[in-house]
């Protein structure tokens, strides 16, 4: 698939694991060389002894022609042959007493035991023994070139089978190594096989190696979550269709009573109704727009800490006039040196939709409170209010897109989860839970969004 | 002819309430499942409206209930959801016709009119007894042929009484059909419509039976 970095697992651990082996035995064989070597040299060695030894006991007892004579006739038997040369001392010199056939004398004064020396052109290896009064001497020698071909032929005697059986390794392992991919192959064709419109995560009840399981949960994690944000994408369509034609049912409706009212009062009724439809359905597509926007992409880089005493202010100012239409009571507490890394847009938008949720769904009347408060590096922001307040069991909804409280208010049903969005963009905390006392018992609505230690200069 | 609608939207049930009254549907308006099924377990209605997002219940499940208690009343349900999976389910449920959100308020009326006749198992669209003959979609009742003038009170009566021909209607019956909670209703206001019916549509058409009610009946006219 990809030309430029694709390679074959299959056809790389065949290399590397015939490679290594084959360093391996390199190695090895060469120490086993190296012994087979040595052992046939001591072989060959003791067998220069023993022949000495042999010629010494031999010419002691009186029995040299015989010896010669049988020596000669078995000549060649041995892989090696061994020459030699017997001394007899006689009146204080030495002088020859016997060689073996076709033999050119050694050079004379060789010293007794094991010595290597040139002999007729090549190396050879010499012994040489002499009897306890030193009557007799004994010198064998073999040559060395016969030798080593001797050794090198035990050694290699002992390669050479394991160096055919390198290839057949090679093989065996290209076929290994193929079967135990086998797994992959499937794992690759089931992940082929997935349909983009409907992801389902692969089937997990076939075995699979524990090296390659790991892939497919992960696949499988990964799967989940697409298909979750495909989903997520797919509900939000229809959400937003189903909330943007119930408003709109309801604007054709009311300009259809318009049209037929009998009357000039039922008809600006419905004409107001249309009026504050057409409001609604600005707010509920500002919403939209305003949730749209809230995404990572446009989030830039990481927002510099900042004090959001400020942005508090500013989002209660501007909806005070609203709050006082409603003769409710807007109250706001900062603690200082708050330092929270949010994007300033967001925290007002999300700000703006707490306090205009509280505005909202609170009442005539109504007391809201906005708090700042710090303890330790943390800072939360509260927006409580002593409505109706909200049933437990529905809070956790509450933040999910178009849900809307128990109360009747003209809410699009978008405020929480666009607060709960930014929340998670910018890693606060949302908490929903009991508001301000009311006078009637029970406690209204409180939102707060707790942010974590700011990074950066405090 | 009494409607019940459930719809929580504010503004969508203000205006269908207001559209199907100028129709000339009396018309309940409740907002959420449970009171709904409240209304329904007690009164009965021509017609349901019913809109598919409810709080407390889903619409879904009150129509559930309804068919699981054998009632026949038709219902038409109100949705934003176009899946054809929706309706089907919706269909399925027991409802009798489908409305996709946004609407022709003239449709809703239409469709409720084509339900409650069915409802009575009458095929054509009009109705009528003797030398009557009234016109649902229109509004408006001949007598041999010629235009009769009735207050909307009076149509809505002369409508139920007719579609329910040859059967006994009870003051209960005809003033629940007739009146929304809304309403305030003088107790001898039936007996005010009946006698105004008679005086434009002949004295035979509507019989009283003592003690129990009233009927439509065409003993003059054989039909």
């Amino acid at each position: 698939m990809n030309s430029t970095v694709s390679y074959s697992l299959r056809r790389r651990l065949v290399w590397l694991l015939t490679g290594a082996v084959a360093a391996i035995w390199l190695v090895s064989a060469w120490v086993v060389y190296q012994r087979a070597h040595h052992e046939a040299d001591a072989l060959l060695d003791s067998q220069l002894t023993q022949v000495a030894e042999t010629l010494l006991a031999i010419v002691a007892g009186g029995e040299v022609e015989h010896f010669v004579k049988e020596l000669h006739e078995h000549a060649g038997r041995n892989p090696v042959p061994i020459v030699f040369e017997i001394w007899h001392t006689d009146d204080g010199a030495m002088r020859r007493l016997v060689t073996s056939p076709s033999h050119a004398v050694f050079e004379t004064g060789l010293p007794d035991g094991f010595s290597e020396r040139p002999y007729q052109g090549a190396r050879w290896r010499f012994y040489g023994l002499q009897d306890e009064d030193a009557e007799y001497r004994v010198v064998v020698a073999q040559a060395h070139d016969a030798r080593e071909q001797l050794a090198r032929e035990i050694g290699l005697s002992l390669l050479v089978p394991a160096a055919l059986a390198l290839p057949l390794m090679a093989l065996a392992v290209w076929w290994v190594v193929g079967r135990s991919l086998r797994p992959v192959d499937a794992v690759a064709q089931q992940v082929g096989a997935l349909d983009a419109q409907a992801l389902a995560p692969l089937d997990e009840s076939t075995p699979l190696p524990s090296e390659i399981a790991p892939l497919r949960s992960a696949l499988n994690a990964l799967i989940r979550r697409v298909a979750e944000a495909f989903d997520n994408e797919r509900r939000f369509t229809a959400d937003a269709a189903h909330e943007l034609r119930t408003p709109l049912a309801a604007l054709k409706v009311q300009a259809q009573v318009a049209q037929r009212a009998q009357t000039a009062d039922s008809q600006q009724r419905a004409l107001a109704q249309v009026i504050a439809g057409v409001d609604r359905m600005t707010h509920l597509v500002e919403q939209l727009l305003t949730l749209a926007r809230v995404d990572p992409a446009n989030q830039g880089s990481v927002p510099d800490p900042l004090d959001p005493a400020g942005t508090i202010a500013a989002v209660c100012a501007e909806l005070l006039p609203q709050a006082q239409r409603q003769a409710q009571s807007l109250v706001v507490e900062t603690a200082p040196g708050c330092r929270v890394a949010v994007t300033e847009a967001w925290l007002r938008i999300a700000l703006r939709n707490l306090v205009d949720n509280a505005l909202r769904y609170a009442g005539e009347g109504a007391r809201i409170e906005v708090r700042l408060a710090r303890s330790g590096p943390a800072c939360t922001i509260t927006v409580a209010d002593d409505g109706p307040g909200v049933a437990s069991d529905l809070r956790s909804q509450l933040s999910a897109r178009f849900v809307r409280g128990e109360v009747e208010a003209d809410g699009c049903g978008l405020g929480l989860s666009i607060v709960a969005r930014i929340a998670a963009l910018s890693h606060a905390q949302l908490e929903l839970g009991d508001g301000l006392p009311r006078a009637e018992g029970g406690h209204g609505f409180a939102v707060s969004l707790r942010f974590g230690a700011a990074a950066g200069p405090a | 002819m009494r409607i019940l609608l459930v719809e929580d939207d504010r503004m969508l049930g203000d205006g269908l309430q207001a559209g199907l009254t100028q129709a000339g549907y009396a018309v309940d308006w409740l907002r959420d499942g449970e009171a709904a099924v409240a209304a329904l377990s007690t009164e009965s209605f021509a017609a349901v409206v019913l809109d598919l997002g409810l709080p407390k219940r889903d619409g879904l499940s009150v129509l559930q209930w309804l068919r699981g208690r054998d009632d026949t009343t038709p219902v038409l349900i109100l949705t934003a959801r176009d899946q054809l999976e929706d309706k089907v389910r919706g269909l399925d449920l027991g409802a009798d016709d489908y409305v996709l959100k946004p609407f022709d308020l003239d449709e809703i009326a239409a469709r409720l009119r084509a339900l409650v006749r069915r409802a009575h198992g009458r095929p054509q669209p009009l109705l009528s007894l003797g030398e009557i003959e009234l016109d649902p979609a229109a509004r408006s009742v001949t007598r041999a042929g010629l235009a009769v003038e009735l207050t909307p009170r009076e149509f809505d009566l002369l409508h139920l009484l007719l579609e329910n021909g040859g059967r006994v209607l009870t003051r209960r019956v005809l003033e629940e059909q007739l009146y929304t909670w809304n309403d305030a209703v003088d107790s001898n206001a039936l007996e005010v419509h009946i006698h105004h019916l008679r005086k434009k549509l002949g004295n035979e058409l509507i019989r009283t039976v003592r003690g129990v009610g009233y009927m439509a009946s065409a003993a003059t006219t054989p039909t």
